[in-house]
């Protein structure tokens, strides 16, 4: 893969960005530098995800636009307000977060928590009955929350987040901890809920990632690694065919050098990656060529490049 | 108005959740009622029997203090205010334990941070809940003890008027010392461990002081020290506390 230095972006003042880092950099007391001199920024409209391996300065980045850590250095804009600047609050009114794997109270209900949230987002009750509505939620408004399943938890604090009509969503690992049905309801209402919506997904789980976005910022070591578009970073990767014989590797491998072609053997099975120019043209021409020097091939697949495969090898390329 | 908006929506919640919590409720009721009511009105019972009776023959003068003190004397003088401190330090404590340290620990900030509302805020409310917690148990077992002791003309209006100083005094500083116990507990454990060193070496000090001090000086200058200490504990807190060392 080619690296996506064009696609790399930074800031620019006073563009109409969602949420914008400036040369933010933060250090925490025990001296650790979470995030190392970062520009990076989404814009509005934008559904991106943010993703990097453990420690790269993900949750670092969601806690700065929550409010909660103030930057060393660098200034961290939400909805065009300086974080804990004096238009934050403002913003974060037009702002809904969900947080990953919240505690829960057990000492408050369903509906108290989701009241406390519409007075505090300054909403009618008809806007929070809409909510509970739509998120099944009106059997379980008695219930304390720390009672609930982990899915309908999940609900709640998407209820929550979209009580402000938000033009903004931060999610943090949003269906982490779920089983799979639950994750499967929670992907639904988070489909539903970014429409419309500048996004911004943390998670790890990479074909969440790829399901609900279309950019991609990847951090690693506190550092922003890529900022790119799915598309742009697809485009930096070379095609590749999928082939498999019955005559093995071996045999296939020296068929494909003869025609100048360099193939890998695939590491999940006994089949070979080979790089070709485009593999919807070139696929025919090899498979008769191959079948012709007498192999038996009975795979031969375009390999689809998944955003997985690219985190992956753009981690791998920078070392880690 | 004295609170803003999303405090008094925040206190709203901080006084549904502790008034749910049976076990701190109780924690918070049980004690003052043994510390300003059953306590000192046992002591009281004692030496009014006692009066009048003449004294055992090998009973000697009380340790550390002068021949021929009035045990009655004693009772208003150091066990009256110090069961009255004590209370006013404990109330605040139990309940900041529960909901500044308890939130922190149950990691259930995380939803209130998720809102749009300003650590300031939080803190301002779960310092409202305390303050509406301590007064509304400590207020009235004060006025049965302020009857008490005017009724039976063992104190005077002025001493009982030092002595809602000191609870008062001792409550500002229960509840500074909880702000910072926001920044240094990170669990319930610690939180009760720096409870105790926090308040338990108040009352040698406190003793000391009622002892040096002659009269009813004595509360004034408990009174003071309490709120020269919690003044500290409040300067420190102010200055450190952020979301950033609440969270971590």
């Amino acid at each position: 893969m080619t690296s996506p230095a064009a696609a790399r972006a930074a800031p620019v003042p006073g563009a109409d960005w969602a949420l914008a880092f400036e040369r933010v950099s933060k250090r925490y007391a025990n001296g650790v530098l979470a995030l190392d001199d970062v520009s990076w920024a989404i814009a509005r409209g934008a559904r991106a995800c943010l993703l990097g391996p453990n420690g790269a300065g993900k949750s670092t980045t969601i806690r700065l636009l929550q409010g909660a850590l103030q930057p060393t250095h660098g200034r961290v804009t939400l909805l065009g307000a300086e974080v804990n600047g004096p238009h934050y609050l403002a913003a974060r009114r037009k702002t809904g977060i969900v947080p990953q794997e919240p505690g829960m109270y057990r000492d408050l209900t369903t509906g108290e928590y989701l009241t406390l949230a519409r007075q505090l987002y300054g909403r009618g009750r008809d806007d929070l009955a809409r909510l509970v509505d739509v998120f099944g939620l009106g059997e379980y408004l008695d219930q304390m929350l720390a009672r609930l399943s982990g899915g309908y938890q999940r609900r709640v604090v998407l209820a929550a987040a979209l009580l402000g009509e938000p033009d903004l969503l931060l999610l943090d690992e949003p269906t982490v901890g779920l089983d799979p049905v639950a994750a499967h309801t929670v992907h639904a209402y988070l489909r539903s809920a970014m429409e419309q919506r500048t996004t911004l997904l943390c998670t790890h789980n990479l074909a969440e990632a790829e399901a609900l976005c279309e950019q991609v910022v990847i951090l690693r070591a506190g550092k922003v690694l890529v900022q790119a578009s799915l598309e742009e970073l697809r485009a930096h990767v070379h095609p590749q065919l999928r082939l498999a014989a019955r005559q093995g590797t071996g045999p296939l491998q020296a068929a494909l050098r003869q025609r100048g072609l360099v193939a890998e053997p695939d590491d999940e099975d006994d089949a070979v990656l080979v790089t070709v120019a485009d593999a919807a043209r070139d696929a025919p021409a090899l498979l008769r060529g191959l079948l012709a020097d007498g192999l038996d091939v009975y795979e031969c697949c375009a390999v689809q490049v998944t955003l997985e495969s690219l985190f992956l090898d753009l981690v791998r390329e920078a070392g880690g | 108005m004295l609170l803003s908006e999303p405090v008094r929506v925040l206190l709203w919640k901080e006084w549904r959740e502790m008034t749910r919590n049976r076990g701190m409720l109780l924690s918070s009721t049980l004690l003052p009622i043994t510390s300003m009511v059953l306590a000192p009105f046992s002591q009281l019972y004692a030496l009014r029997s006692y009066v009048g009776s003449a004294p055992p023959a090998d009973l000697g003068p009380i340790v550390g203090m002068p021949d021929g003190s009035d045990p009655m004397e004693l009772l208003l003088r150091f066990l009256f205010p110090l069961y009255v401190m004590l209370a006013g330090l404990l109330v605040p404590s139990v309940g900041s334990t529960y909901t500044v340290v308890g939130e922190r620990e149950r990691r259930s900030l995380e939803l209130l941070m998720i809102l749009p509302v300003r650590v300031a805020d939080i803190l301002m409310a779960k310092l409202a809940a305390m303050l509406l917690l301590t007064g509304g148990v400590l207020l009235p077992l004060f006025a049965i003890d302020a009857v008490v002791l005017l009724a039976l003309g063992i104190a005077t209006p002025g001493y009982v008027g030092l002595l809602l100083l000191v609870l008062l005094a001792s409550i500002a500083y229960s509840v500074a010392v909880a702000l910072l116990l926001a920044l240094l507990a990170r669990d319930l454990r610690t939180a009760n461990y720096l409870n105790g060193a926090m308040l338990g070496p108040l009352i040698p000090v406190v003793v000391a002081v009622l002892g040096a001090v002659p009269g009813d000086w004595g509360l004034v200058a408990v009174s003071a020290l309490l709120l020269l200490a919690g003044g500290v504990a409040l300067v420190i807190s102010l200055r450190w506390l952020t979301f950033e060392r609440y969270l971590a």
